[in-house]
This record gives structure tokens, sequence and C-alpha cells, in this order.
């Protein structure tokens, strides 16, 4: 579909999992979300569970499968037909290429893409006629800073057309991996999920400290920031953790929006198509009124707030 | 900001109103029938100009008529409310056939009694032989019948229904009034005295405006006689004033906002019954009636409330208007629509917005009514008020549709191009659904004249010429898909059979033309229309100022598809032979090893709607090769009067992509044989996988600049994607884009409802591209969990 044709092709091996166009819940305006691969952190509750690991991972959609058996017929050893329908021995599955463009109705399909900047480019461009003055693209994850050759030739590039560049962050990287890119980046949408170490290790596996290190260094740095906490039950839902997360941003001056993500369990069927097991222990959802009470908190502290992306 | 009145809510009266006649089940009126039917006996052997105006004369004056309760604007289409009449000059085998079965449709019903049906028995018995379908089939050769019949072109809704699709000149009749009108006629008769036909013609006219008179005197008499029986004095009060409304625009023209409301409904009302045609449409409404309204409101002769109330009563008048087609033809238009449309907004020939206050309140009143009539659509333009256009997703967002969008930016630099003067270019309205024309001084059917079947051209192409469906080879191809060494040839193929069936929907189109020209004149929207009167020409014989006429293409999104699906899996990748191809297409994919290549079809090759150049860019192509052709042909009233005489494309088909696929075998883009073909110019259902930023690109890159008869694209929204204020900024500002850069034609929004959520479950290869809103995400609904699916279609329901 997208043509390699410049000479100056740089082919980089980071991976996209998806380009998603008319994204308009995470920045402001019309954008385009380009989602990389590969995560350091492993949240229970994590929505796209295709995006943690960096290599390419293989969905299967039982619904959706006819039972053609083309799947079987390139990986005999790891597919087998089973009442009419494919069945994947994910412990032998190594190489998922092979499976790349083998199932005629998609019921299997690999997610991840080495794709080269000019195409992402290429692809980012289709709707700059949307993006208007305040849209434009928004990087997301996995979590961005994993990629940094790709940051290092796309970022710059960006810049460079004018166009508005967002980033959707964890902060948990080291500082070295964030800094170089400051320049190149218009705002930050930073996830700010639990203050407590203890907590954010047993949910996340995860180091709370280097994600606040971050904030603050951000903040100082003079970047724009807009935090961003998603709200997720049994984890950082009571009164008393959204106040101490509310509090910790109100003492970065640098800051002063916040939003509030709402919880919904959407990413449980990702979970049976990518054969990972669903942790998560609750199943609770959050709903946009559960917030009302930390958001009047917030707009106290003088924060622009907002519910959802 | 101008006052929008949104604090207006439906009154009582509306809503009794609105109720009843929401309620009221369509029946059949054989009055109509009666009456012409008496006077083309009676009048055999006097010129047809002349019969018709008397039969329109006896209808009008002794129809029956009546005021109901609680109605601020009078006026009935037949003998009761929602009952059709009958147009048996212009076909009645279809009544003869279907007369039992009316009542058992599955949808668009018709309920009437035992002694309704003997005397449409015995008023079709004598039309038989003489009627304008008849007629017309009489002219055509054998070839073109046999073609008709297969289904690869329709044109007889032209002569079992009329033509319609035309707006009159409402500006000038408000301004002129009847009387003038009579005098107008009665000064150019006077003036071309130089040939009988046209002495006829002048004589029609004015015997058409007198019995138009006549009818409006019925009410002022039938008011006025009514109040005096009427105890209420406030009901009392306004039939008195109905009367003197009446009795005032029934010659001179109107003085007020009610009366120039209620005169440009009994204009509308009398060319329905005139006429048999849909599609009769109103033009620009807040234009031609603001200074009417304005004035009242400046000396406080009005208020907003009432001024709602009666554009209220309008509406609801509008859709008591019923009209029964043919079973073939009422899938053509499911649901029954008559299509009378208003447009609003748009410019003024300096570019300036042309929105205000009257504007809004027709399209807050419409919105607050929620009917499928009128068909309300708003010209954008480039400096439009963003208010205004906040004020429309309002509406959209009650989920019926309306307003749909045209645009300015393509609409009128494309109108100026073809020959339009720049302030009737500027002057442009919406007619019917989304097809346009300059009011009052165009031809009949600036769309919908014939309907050409796209994907069966497509199939005879990759046949050498072969119709499966009517086992016959109308014009022999350049070989099949299998004798193809090179994708080009296909290009080639399909070049040469578009370009043959388009000339000969062209030698039918002339011979429908020629057939309604002579037997079906049209008198009094020969007035209404300039300069018919100044020529002394009715407007099929060329009395309009501009003719131009588009036909409809159905199955746009399917030819690209298809074209993309042959081009790179047979041609380039080579995963599909050719022989394999159209073996499972003739076999309608039957099998698993038919079910595979359809998948594959399906899922790797690229599909219009998705911003990929390669298939937009070959549809395109493919589409040029239709229009070029139809560049070289001219309407039968070339050189007889009018500016154009040219044809253009037109793609607002609405409900004919699902009758025009039950006569198409399998395609392929990977559609099953007899399934409906993608509807419009929007992607076909299902495929658009990258949201709509990516279709506007898509529809875009069609050459929208010849398809004046209309671009249409249909996109879908779940409620929660349009109901906070930032979304519907997000919408206006890719709307704005795709108008004022990508230079689109048109969009109108569907609001999904629960049942399409429901049927997206069951069904969701159908439903792959619908995208909801999920509180802080956005997903694609087929993709989430059974359990995630009903939580969503719970909370929408919540929503609506």
């Amino acid at each position: 579909m997208l043509l390699f044709v410049n000479v100056f092709t740089y082919f980089c091996h980071d991976m996209t999992f998806d380009i998603q166009r008319y994204s308009v819940h995470d920045g402001a305006g019309i954008r385009t979300n380009l989602f990389l691969k590969g995560c350091n952190l492993r949240c229970a509750w994590c929505s796209n569970p295709e995006s943690q690991s960096r290599v390419p991972s293989l969905f299967f959609n039982a619904r959706q499968c006819k039972g053609f058996g083309d799947c079987a017929a390139v990986m005999p050893d790891v597919i087998s037909m089973v009442d009419g329908k494919a069945h994947i021995n994910r412990g032998l599955l190594h190489d998922v290429e092979p499976l790349r463009n083998t199932c005629p109705s998609k019921a299997l399909t690999v997610s991840g893409d080495e794709k080269s900047v000019d195409a992402l480019l290429e692809e980012i461009e289709k709707d700059r006629p949307f993006f208007g003055s305040d849209g434009g693209v928004t990087i997301s994850g996995g979590e961005p800073f994993l990629q940094q050759d790709l940051l290092h030739e796309v970022l710059p590039a960006l810049k460079a057309s004018g166009i508005n560049v967002a980033i959707e962050t964890c902060l948990h990287v080291s500082w070295g991996h964030i800094e170089p890119h400051l320049k190149h980046i218009d705002v930050f949408l930073a996830d700010l999920k639990h203050l407590d170490t203890g907590k954010f290790k047993e949910y996340t596996g995860g180091d709370a400290t280097r994600v606040t290190d971050n904030f603050q260094r951000l903040n100082e740095s003079g970047a724009a920031i807009i935090a961003r906490i998603p709200v997720i039950p049994g984890f950082n839902n009571s009164s008393q953790e959204l106040k101490d997360m509310v509090d910790f941003i109100c003492g970065l001056p640098n800051i002063q929006e916040i939003h509030f993500i709402p919880f919904h369990q959407l990413g449980v069927e990702k979970y049976a198509m990518l054969g990972m097991a669903y942790t998560f222990p609750f199943d609770d959802t959050i709903e946009e009124t559960d917030l009302l009470e930390i958001q009047y908190y917030a707009q106290l502290k003088g924060l622009t707030t907002k519910i959802g992306g | 900001m101008i006052n929008t009145a949104t604090s207006l809510k439906i009154s009582d009266r509306i809503n009794v109103l609105r109720d009843k006649t929401i309620r009221k089940k369509s029946t059949i009126c054989t009055e109509r029938a009666k009456f012409y039917t008496q006077i083309y006996k009676a009048h055999q052997d006097k010129p047809i100009i002349l019969v018709r105006a008397l039969a329109l004369q006896k209808t009008v004056r002794e129809m029956s008529i009546y005021i109901d309760e609680g109605e601020l604007i009078v006026g009935n289409h037949s003998s009761a409310l929602r009952a059709a009449p009958i147009f048996p000059e212009y076909a009645v085998g279809w009544i003869m056939k279907e007369l039992d079965e009316f009542d058992k449709r599955p949808g668009d019903a018709f309920f009437h009694t035992d002694q309704n049906k003997e005397d449409l028995r015995e008023i079709c018995d004598w039309w038989k032989g003489k009627t304008l379908l008849e007629k017309g089939q009489e002219g055509m050769t054998p070839e073109l019948r046999e073609i008709h019949d297969s289904g690869i072109i329709r044109a007889e809704g032209n002569l079992t229904s009329g033509d319609g699709h035309i707006a009159v000149n409402f500006e000038k009749i408000l301004e002129l009034g009847l009387n003038g009108y009579l005098q107008e006629i009665q000064n150019w008769n006077e003036t071309n005295q130089e040939n009988a036909s046209s002495r006829d013609f002048y004589k029609a006219m004015e015997m058409g405006v007198e019995s138009f008179i006549h009818f409006i005197r019925r009410f002022e008499t039938l008011a006025s006689e009514m109040s005096q029986k009427e105890e209420n004095p406030a009901r009392r009060a306004e039939l008195l004033e109905i009367a003197a409304n009446c009795r005032h625009i029934a010659t001179y023209p109107p003085d007020n906002f009610y009366r120039a409301l209620q005169l440009v409904y009994f204009v509308q009302l009398v060319l329905q019954i005139e006429s048999n045609g849909h599609s009769v449409s109103l033009g620009r409404m807040d234009q031609y009636l603001h200074h009417f309204y304005r004035e009242d409101m400046l000396l406080g002769k009005i208020s907003d409330d009432f001024a709602m109330q009666l554009l209220e009563c309008t509406w609801i008048k509008l859709l008591s208007v019923n009209k029964i087609r043919s079973w073939s033809h009422t899938r053509y238009s499911a649901g029954g629509p008559l299509y009378q449309n208003v447009t609003i907004g748009g410019q003024h020939p300096d570019g300036t917005d042309a929105v205000n206050d009257l504007s809004y309140l027709i399209l807050h009143s419409v919105g607050e009514l929620r009917l499928t009539q009128p068909n309300l659509s708003v010209r954008f333009h480039k400096n439009i008020s963003k208010d205004f256009l906040m004020a429309c997703m309002a509406v959209i967002e009650k989920g019926f549709g309306m307003p749909a969008f045209n645009n300015d930016e393509i609409v009128i630099p494309s109108l100026i191009n073809l020959g339009v003067e720049r302030d009737d270019a500027y002057n442009y309205s919406a007619i019917g659904c989304i097809e346009i024309a300059v009011p009052g001084k165009w031809g009949y059917r600036c769309t919908g004249m014939s309907f050409l079947n796209f994907m069966r051209v497509f199939l005879a192409a990759i046949n050498d010429g072969y119709d499966s469906y009517s086992k016959k080879t109308f014009f022999k191809g350049i070989g099949k898909l299998t004798d193809f060494t090179s994708f080009e040839q296909l290009k080639e193929a399909w070049k040469q059979q578009v370009e043959l069936y388009t000339r000969a929907g062209i030698r039918m189109e002339h011979i429908i033309d020629k057939a309604l020209e002579i037997h079906t004149p049209d008198i009094l929207c020969s007035v209404f229309v300039d300069s018919c009167i100044e020529r002394g020409l009715t407007i099929k014989e060329g009395g309009s100022k501009y003719d131009f006429v588009s036909g409809l293409q159905v199955g746009i999104a399917n030819l690209g598809n298809a074209l993309v699906a042959i081009k790179k899996l047979v041609f380039e990748e080579k995963r599909l032979t050719a022989e394999s191809l159209l073996y499972h297409l003739e076999n309608d994919f039957a099998g698993v090893e038919g079910e595979k290549i359809r998948q594959i079809l399906l899922n790797f090759a690229p599909k219009y709607g998705n911003d990929n150049d390669e298939v937009d860019l070959l549809l395109r192509d493919a589409y040029m090769d239709y229009l070029n052709e139809i560049d070289h042909h001219r309407t039968t009233r070339h050189e007889r009067g009018p500016i154009g005489c040219l044809y253009y494309g037109g793609t607002s088909s609405i409900s004919a992509n699902v009758p025009s696929g039950s006569v198409v075998p399998a395609t392929p883009d990977g559609r099953k044989a007899y399934t409906p073909l993608a509807e419009g110019s929007s992607p076909t259902s299902g495929t658009d996988l990258l949201g709509p930023t990516a279709v506007f690109k898509s529809v875009s890159k069609l050459p929208t600049e010849k398809i004046l008869g209309g671009v249409l694209l249909n996109q879908k929204l779940s409620p929660t994607a349009i109901a906070k204020k930032e979304s519907k900024e997000k919408l206006v500002s890719i709307i704005s884009t795709f108008f004022t850069e990508l230079k689109g034609w048109h969009v109108q929004y569907n609001i999904l409802s629960r049942k399409t959520l429901e049927a997206a479950k069951e069904n969701p290869e159908a439903y792959r591209d619908l995208v909801v809103r999920v509180a802080g995400y956005s997903a694609f609904f087929t993709n989430l969990s059974p359990e995630m699916q009903d939580d969503i279609i719970a909370r929408t329901e919540h929503f609506l």
C-alpha cells in the first residue's frame, strides 16, 4: 500500500502496531495516532496488551475463523484444525511472520509492522488537511520513549513539516531517553498512575519514583504537560489516592491541566485473542459521574480538568 | 449570534396535528382519477394541453376539501389525510396487477375499500392502451425494451410516475401574486400569436391559473362557513384569519409572513395534484420568505413562537401529501418519501453569509418535529456562521438524518463552468434528496432520469459482453477476463461496454422525454418556471431558462473495489487466476473454496473509502469513461431555447442500491449475488476501516465537479460521538475541511440506533466500520466482546 520510493529511506526496526486516523480523544483537535510496540510496564489492566511486546504479536479471533486451514498448512507443528477451527499451540510458536498474510478471512492477524520513516510520514501527511491549528500527531504506545531510533528520525521530521506533536507516555524511562526530544515535542500527555511505590510495583512491575522524578524534571524543563490519571478500580480510585496525585501535580507549577480517564474493561477480548491471561482482579468500571468529586477537588486547586481523554 | 429560538418547544396544537398525521394509515383517493378520466373521455378530440387544463380545472373545483381542527395552514391533497391520489394517465397496468396486494405489502402498504377497488378497476379499464407508459413503450425499439427489462438500465419510473425534481420560482410568485401571472400570460399571448400550439398553451395556462385561484377561494369560503359554526372564539378568529388570508392571496401578492407561507404551500400542493412526479421542492425558503418575516417581526405583527407554529403546520402539511407507486418503484424509494426539499443557508452573490434568523427558525422547527418531510438541506460555504453549523449539529444529533449538507465551494463554480449565470449559480438549491438546480429556472430531472447498473455493465465487460442474468449478449465485448493478458485490457473492456450502455440509456431517455412532452404536459408547473410564459413553451418543449439532466449510476464503490481486486490479485500478485475467479463468480462463491476466494477478495485488496490512491484513482478513471461518454449527448430540448441541454453524472440513488443489487450476480469485490450494492458514493458498508477523514479523502477524489446530480455520502455515527459540545466542534471542523479544502460535494449523518447496534452484533461482517465511543475510548464495535457490545447497546439506548 505504501510506496518506498525515497532514496533516503531509513528503515528502522521499531515496530508500530497501529496508525489510527481521526483520533479525537488523545490530545487536542483531530489527530493521527501512531502506536509503537514495546513497553517496560505490565499494568494488569492494560487495554492494549499487544503493545507490550517489542516483537510482532499474533491475534486469533476464533469467531472469524472459517476453518480454511491455510494457517495449519503453513505451520503444521504449531497449528492444528480442531472442530473446524484453528487451534494454536502458542508454546511452540516462535516466529509469527509466515502467518502474516495467510488467513483469507483475517481471523489470524499479525500486529506489528516495520515501516520506513518515510512511509510513516506519508501516512501521517494524509490527514493533514484535517489537523487545523490544534490537531496533529499523537505518538503513543507501548512506551514511545523506548523507541529511540524511531523518535530520532520521526520527531525532527514532523517538527520540520510543522505538524503538532503530542506524546503519550508513562514516563517510566530514564531521563536520558526523554531529554534529547524535548525540543521536538509540543505537548506531553503524561500518565500518573500511583504515588505509592509498593502498589505501583505490585500492579505494574515498575518503579514509581522513576515516574515522579521524570515529572519533576519535565516540569523544570518548561515543557507543555497534561497530566493524565487513569482511574482504575481497586488500584487507585480511592478518594485519598486520587487527591494525593492531584496534590502532587499541584506541586509542579508548570502543569496546569489534568485529565481523569475512567477505566473500562475494553482490553479483555484482546487478551483472549493474544492467548494471554487477563489477571486484573476487579471487574468494576468507572463512570464519569464517579469522577465528579475529584474533578471538583482539582478545580478548586486551580487546575484545568477534563474527564476522558 | 442570531436569536436561535431554541427555547421554543412544540405546542399542544402541533403535537396533536403531528400525531394525527403520523398515525394515519395510508389509503387511496380516487377523486382525481375520476375527474381526469371523465374529462379525457369527453374531450378526446381536443389538443392534449387543453384536455389537461380542463381536467385540472374540474379536479380543483370539485375535489373534496376540508380544514382540520387546529390547522393554521390549509389545503388538502386528496379527499382524506394521507390518501394517495391516482394518476391514471401515466400508467394503470401496475394498479390493475397490484390492486389486491396494496394492503399486503411488507412495507409502504396502502389500505382501501372494496368500493374503491371497483372504481379503480373501472377507471383503469378505460385507460388501457391510452397511458403514457404504453405510448412511451411503443416508441422503444425491441432491443431497448430488452435492455430495460433485463434491469441493466431502468428508466420507466418517469413514465409510471412522471418527472418531478423541480422547484418553481417562489420568489416571483410571492412578488407577482396570481393575478400578476394572469396579466403576464395575457401580455405574452398577445405578443406570441404566430402558432396554434402556442395559442393553446396560453389558453391552458390562463385556465390553469384561474383554476388555482378558484381552488384557493374554495378554502376562503370553507373557512368562513366554518367560522360561523365555530363556538370556540379563539378558533373562530383563526378561521376568519384563514379566510382573509385565502381571499387575499388568491389574487394579490402576500403582504405578510403567514400569507406568504400559505401561498407557498398552496403552490406546492397544486403542483402535486397536477402531476405525479416526486421531489417537487421548495427551494431557498429562508431567503425568499425572509423579508416577510423580518418586516412582521419589526412591526411586532408576529412572534417567534407563532412563526414557528406556522412553519411546523406547513411541515405537517407536507407530510400529509401522499403518493402510491408500483411495488417495483416503491423498492427504489423505500419508506414512501416525497422528497420535498427545503434548502437553507448558503451565500449571497457577494460571498457574504446568507444565514439569517429565519434559517435558524426553519432548522429548529424541522428539528423539533423530526418528520420525514421536508427534506432539509443546508448549503455550506467557507464563510458560513460556525454558530449555525453548531445548531445544525444539535439537529443531526436527534438522529433522523437531517440536515444534509451541500457545498457551495464545489457546486457554484461547477454551475458557472456549465454556463449558468453568476447570480443564478449563487441561488441554487437542493432538489429532492441532494441533487441541485436553480429554482424556478431549471427544467425537470436534475437527477433520476434513469438508473444505470454499473456492476451489471462491469460483469458484461469481463464476460465478452454476455449478461449472465438475462442470458443475453446486448453488446459484443472485446473478450473474457480469461482472454485478457493485461489489466489495461480489462479497463478497455469496461470503457467499451459502459459507452454502449450509456448510449442505449440516452436513447431510452429521449424516447421517454418525447412521450412526456407530447402526452402529459404540465401547465401550472410551466407557468411558474422561467421562461415558459415568454416563449410559449412548456418545460418539456424547451420553456425553461436552463436544462441540465442527470441519470443515476448505481454501484460506485463496488466498481472501484472490483477493478482493484482483479488488478492486484489476478494480474499483479497472481494469487487468484482469472479462470477460478470467473468460475466462483458464476457459482456465487459456493463451497469452501468459493468462500475462501471471496474472503481473499474482501481482505486482500484495497477498498474505496480508505484514502488509498490505487483504488480511488482506478474508480475515478472508470467513472470518467461514463462521464466522457455523456458529454457527447444533448437532451431533447437542445436548440429549442434553454441554456445547457447537457447531461452530467449523479449518484443520489438513495435506496436503489438494494433493488439494483437484487439483479446483480456475485461481483469481484467479494459481494455475494443479489445482495445490495454500495449506496450513493459511500464506501461499501463495512469496508471503510480508517474513519471519517479517510472516507472524505476517498470521496473527494471522485470527479465531483462532473457529478452535479449529487455525490451522496452517508456517514454513520454513534449517538455518543456527537453528544458533547467538543465532539460537535470536531465534527464541524472535519466537515469544514472536507468542503473547503477537499471540495467535497455533500454529506449527511446517520446516528446509530440501538437497532443498528443489535444488527451489528448479529452480523458483524456488514458492520466492521462501525465505531462506537465508549467513555474514554473509541472502538470498532465488532471487535468488542459480546458482553461489551451488550453494555454499549444498553448505554446507547440510555443516551438516545
